[in-house]
């Protein structure tokens, strides 16, 4: 993992983000965030350049780039009779042309959660990340409570781009260019750019102040995140919270740090039954796949047993659990950083509105005062 | 291999929550969240976030097939249709249109149900069209028809954050319409007082300051009860009375009958708590009323309506924001289905059937003759197969074998007939049963629009292609009249031609286009001159009759109540994770998962009695057939009352339920019969029931 981050760091100035844009299509397609027409923000695989990328501040997508490296449903092996056959996704080189720096600090942290896995790395070899400084602060995000952002975080992106001023005169930007890994010094080769000095590191590190003060007051994340490890929170309280848990899987779907997954088989010629992960039955295997799917712990079949055992039956145990993940040292030696990156998805998906501020709060208001 | 994403709506139920289908290979391999939906705002429930399974899956009907010697082989398109056309001409010739019909879809989209209805009126020449409604919501559209006028939803979804009481009966909507009860969650924690009216502990019922948990099909009584306090302490809206209802001297008579002494006992509720609803429902600022199947599906199914119509009126609370009869209906275009005129007494925007006006006005707009005789509905033409009367029927996207009551008699019905056609995805009980198979594109598949329970018209559009050499439905129709002799009347090239022709035959979509549909994130109807960016509340000066009419209703038992022989309430329900009966989303792992071992809920107190173990398997008998399955101990259900989902084949509820019906509507008191349980042998594992193909139960 480390080598992927052999550290360099050059820095240039750029005025046009348009050049970069071009001079990278040549050797990649192009992932970028899109707004369509009502104001979504998606992440979309960018044909030509129709669209101008957004660059800059509060365009956060809903859903991360989770599933351009770890994919939502994915053929693992195919058993044609006889012999099983690993089925490598077939991955063309792609650029993320503008990763925020809490998505980022995410896929670092699933790159460790997933250094084995031959699927994943097989994607994630062929993504270049270019990372952008974010200019005020999201809607719901927390990043700096977490360690996550705004600004991106050493050793998460191949280029960072952040911007140093607007000439609101005539409309134009100099952007700093940071070519922070080996992968991201060869992605610019051949482009000519001007050299950054020590005072425009300055200036990153000024805005990056003045953007964190924009941030509301969320102590009461820091809080309660004190308190879920150095006490236990009372019991009561995950009730009343899991109650109001549906079990949709949002939270987990569009977690930038969730990584769980299922696997299941089709098997052809069943017509009846393509499904075998159901109980009771049993099929007569002749031809299958083996598809791999994102999973969520707060299903109550996730840790279901086929006898019907379950460690995790009650909907509290898997609230408390999805916390612990996110929030406990215990993963610090492993990770470097907490499983949360402060990005708030979880808060604007959550239909029984128990998303990490109402969680945070609800500690913070019964735990802290 | 390059991803496309296309937006669309959930197809799981009638809320429409807005979704991004991620498809990449012509295959759909996520779905996103749309934070800029109106209504959903980024969340899903967990049918939602698995449409990926339920469009994929491989057993996908492409080609059509036709039943030769008892097994399906694969047919042309031509070959198929001419053969159905062949048919159709000779049972009409020989028995006359009302020997024919069809059965739409309440999944199906609005240019489908209006093609469907518009082939059986001018093709067939007959009024024969229904769809699944009857099993969900045909009271309210007969009630609310009675008392209002219209039978909608009054108010929209996002009235809950508005509304300072929350009434829910009869409806468990944080799981079958998950957003919406999510939303009723966030309003009880902002402050709203929250009541909930169930025979079962839902979870909102866990989380609500009042839950009146009534003895099943005791909903008149209760609310009668209710009305009656009201009128005691003077807590009635009497402005509202005198201005927009009539007959509230008879029902405040009516009511007296019913004291809160005699309806505790009848109800099983406390006095106490009866007073404190009546007061916080009728002296709230704004008071939204929620009300599902729990409400709809007795043989008093239209009078329950007509109490909740009541109460409402009685109090004032409708015509504003934050208040309303807001009917949750189960599939995602039942309220389309219905709009579109897939009844058989009504065209579409409820156009009368019966009214020579509205005949003349589509024979002239259709330039060919109309039906004129009354249809039947799906019940009535399953009725007059068994006596010989009715010969061909075209079923498109629905599984009456397992979602109908009574499969048997369903069964016999459907094999009665001469010609069953089934439009279908994939090979469901009922298309085994069928003369002709023919592959249907699913909503992924195709343009058109999804009409929402707060009548809300949104554009779907197309993610991938149909698998095979499936098509559209409004394509097979326009096809199938083109086999019948009229090449003209339906040739439709786009959904969006179909979708223009029924605004201009309609008046509460007459200021609705695709164009504008898309700029304004869907439009609730009525959206016409008066109202061209459509209407959120309805009713807010007038109600469609005038005045709102106060009908005295009764409390009658139902059909069957629990004796020696049957000792036990029976009851069914929905789950969360699974969807009518569960063709789409059991194909996901992980909501199939999430299915109980047991599909019997009983209370651990009667599971005791009997020496139950939990999951211990058990025969389950009514006067209509049995079913063996595994108990599951719940505390959702009160002693003497026993709880099935009924998505599951293996476990068909409906061998139970009764069908005894709501004589104004057919529909069936599919809420409630009695039952009695016999265990099986402590190790012996329930057989699954199925339909065999002769009809008759067999055990696997
Ligand atoms: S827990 Fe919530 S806020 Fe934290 S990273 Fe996951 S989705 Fe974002
Ligand atoms: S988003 Fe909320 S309701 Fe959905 S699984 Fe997560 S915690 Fe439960
Ligand atoms: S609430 Fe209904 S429309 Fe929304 S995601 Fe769930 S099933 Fe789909």
């Amino acid at each position: 993992m480390i080598e992927r981050y052999n550290i360099v760091n050059n820095r240039y100035l750029l005025k046009d983000l348009g050049v970069l844009k071009h001079h990278l299509a040549k050797y990649y397609s192009v992932v970028q965030i899109q707004k369509d027409a009502d104001g979504e923000k998606l992440w979309t695989e960018q044909f030509g350049d129709k669209i101008e990328p957004l660059f800059g501040h509060n365009h956060l997508p809903l859903t991360s780039p989770k599933g351009f490296l770890f994919a939502e449903k994915e053929v693992l092996y195919k058993f044609d009779g006889e012999t099983f056959k690993t089925i490598l996704p077939q991955v063309q080189p792609k650029v993320m042309f503008g990763v925020q720096a809490c998505d980022l600090s995410a896929i670092a942290y699933q790159d460790k959660f997933f250094e084995h896995d031959p699927y994943y790395q097989k994607r994630r070899e062929n993504i270049l990340l270019v990372g952008i400084d974010c200019e005020s602060p999201c809607v719901t995000g927390f990043c700096v409570q977490v360690d996550a952002g705004p600004h991106v975080k050493d050793n998460t992106a191949d280029l960072v781009l952040s911007r140093l001023n607007v000439d609101d005169a005539n409309g134009s930007s100099e952007w700093l260019v940071i070519a922070a890994t080996e992968k991201g010094i060869n992605s610019i080769k051949g482009m000519t750019l001007d050299k950054a000095d020590n005072k425009h590191l300055k200036l990153r590190t000024k805005l990056l102040e003045k953007v964190r003060s924009e941030f509301v007051d969320y102590s009461y994340i820091s809080n309660a995140i004190e308190y879920l490890n150095n006490n236990s929170v009372p019991a009561q309280l995950w009730e009343e919270l899991s109650v109001r848990c549906l079990g949709c899987s949002g939270c987990t779907n569009l977690c930038p740090t969730c990584s769980c997954y299922t696997t299941y088989d089709v098997v052809e010629q069943q017509p009846e039954k393509p499904v075998s992960i159901s109980r009771e039955v049993k099929l007569e295997v002749t031809k299958s796949e083996t598809i791999r799917c994102w999973d969520s712990c707060l299903f109550e079949g996730f840790q279901k047993e086929a006898s019907g055992h379950n460690p995790s039956q009650k909907a509290a145990q898997r609230v408390e659990r999805f916390w612990f993940h996110k929030f406990s040292d215990e993963y610090l030696p492993e990770f470097q950083r907490y499983g949360c990156v402060g990005c708030g998805r979880c808060e604007q998906t959550c239909p029984g509105t128990i998303g990490v501020h109402s969680v945070m709060k609800r500690i913070d208001q019964q735990c802290c005062s | 291999m390059s991803q496309t994403q296309v937006n669309s709506i959930c197809p799981f139920c009638g809320v429409g929550c807005g979704i991004a289908l991620v498809a990449s290979d012509n295959n759909i391999t996520a779905v996103q969240p749309l934070s800029k939906h109106p209504i959903s705002q980024g969340k899903l429930c967990a049918k939602g976030w698995n449409t990926p399974f339920g469009i994929n899956h491989h057993d996908r009907l492409t080609q059509p097939l036709m039943k030769v010697d008892g097994e399906f082989r694969v047919v042309s398109w031509k070959h198929a249709l001419s053969h159905i056309a062949e048919n159709l001409k000779q049972f009409i010739c020989e028995s006359g249109p009302q020997s024919v019909g069809l059965i739409s879809s309440a999944r199906a989209t609005n240019e489908d149900n209006y093609a469907a209805q518009k082939f059986a009126r001018a093709v067939l020449k007959t009024n024969n069209i229904d769809h699944c409604a009857r099993i969900c919501h045909s009271p309210t559209v007969a009630g609310l028809k009675k008392t209002l006028g219209s039978g909608a939803m009054t108010n929209s979804i996002d009235d809950v954050g508005k509304a300072d009481v929350i009434l829910v009966i009869g409806a468990d909507p944080t799981e079958n319409h998950a957003i919406i009860g999510g939303k009723i969650m966030k309003a009880k924690l902002r402050g709203a007082k929250l009541i909930v009216v169930d025979p079962r502990q839902t979870r909102l019922a866990k989380v609500a300051d009042l839950h009146l948990q009534l003895n099943i099909g005791t909903n008149i009584a209760l609310l009668n009860g209710l009305l009656n306090i009201i009128f005691a302490h003077g807590w009635q809206n009497d402005e509202f009375i005198a201005r927009r209802c009539e007959g509230a001297d008879a029902l405040k008579a009516h009511v007296a009958d019913y004291t809160v002494e005699k309806v505790s006992v009848i109800t099983g509720v406390d006095g106490a708590d009866l007073v404190k609803a009546a007061k916080l429902y009728s002296q709230a600022n704004a008071a939204f009323l929620a009300y599902g199947m729990g409400i709809t599906q007795f043989v008093s199914g239209t009078n329950n309506v007509i109490a909740v119509s009541n109460l409402a009126l009685i109090c004032g609370q409708i015509g504003r924001e934050g208040t309303g009869i807001n009917p949750l209906r189960g599939q995602n275009n039942v309220q389309g289905a219905c709009d579109m005129g897939c009844l058989p007494n009504v065209y579409p925007d409820y156009q009368s059937a019966n009214d020579e006006q509205v005949r003349s006005k589509f024979s002239r707009a259709w330039q060919t003759e109309v039906a004129r005789l009354p249809g039947l509905t799906s019940l009535g033409m399953s009725h007059q197969a068994r006596h010989g009367n009715f010969r061909g029927l075209l079923i498109f996207g629905e599984d009456p074998v397992v979602t109908d009551p009574d499969r048997n008699k369903v069964a016999q019905g459907l094999r009665a007939m001469d010609l069953l056609v089934v439009i279908e995805l994939s090979m469901t009980e009922t298309a085994k049963m069928a003369d002709i198979v023919l592959p249907a594109a699913s909503f992924a598949e195709k343009r058109g629009t999804f009409t929402n329970c707060e009548r809300r018209v949104q554009l779907i559009h197309k993610a991938v292609s149909p698998p095979g050499e499936a098509k559209i439905d409004w394509q097979i129709l326009s096809e199938l009249a083109k086999e019948m002799g009229f090449p003209e009347l339906m040739n439709w090239q786009t959904s969006e031609q179909v979708f223009d022709e029924m605004c201009k035959l309609t008046d509460s979509f007459s200021g609705m286009s695709y164009p504008r549909l898309k700029q304004n994130n869907g439009l609730q109807w009525p959206c016409n001159n008066e109202y061209p960016d459509g209407s959120r509340c309805l009713h807010s000066t007038t109600f469609p009759i005038g005045k709102g009419k106060l009908i005295p209703v009764y409390h009658v038992l139902t059909d069957e109540v629990p004796d020696a022989e049957y000792p036990y309430w029976f009851t069914t329900m929905r789950l969360h994770f699974h969807y009518g009966c569960g063709s789409m989303t059991r194909q996901s792992p992980l909501l199939e998962r999430e299915t109980p071992i047991g599909l019997l809920f009983i209370h651990p107190q009667d599971a005791l009695d009997l020496g139950l173990k939990n999951h211990q398997g058990v025969t389950v008998s009514s006067r209509r057939g049995c079913v063996e399955t595994r108990i599951e101990f719940s505390n959702q259900v009160s002693p003497g009352l026993l709880s099935m989902p009924y998505h599951f084949k293996e476990a068909p509820s409906n061998f139970l339920t009764n069908d005894a019906m709501d004589p104004i509507t057919e529909m069936p008191e599919l809420k409630v019969c009695a039952v009695n349980i016999i265990p099986l042998p402590e190790n012996q594992p329930p057989r699954s029931s199925v339909l065999s193909d002769a009809g008759s139960r067999v055990s696997q």
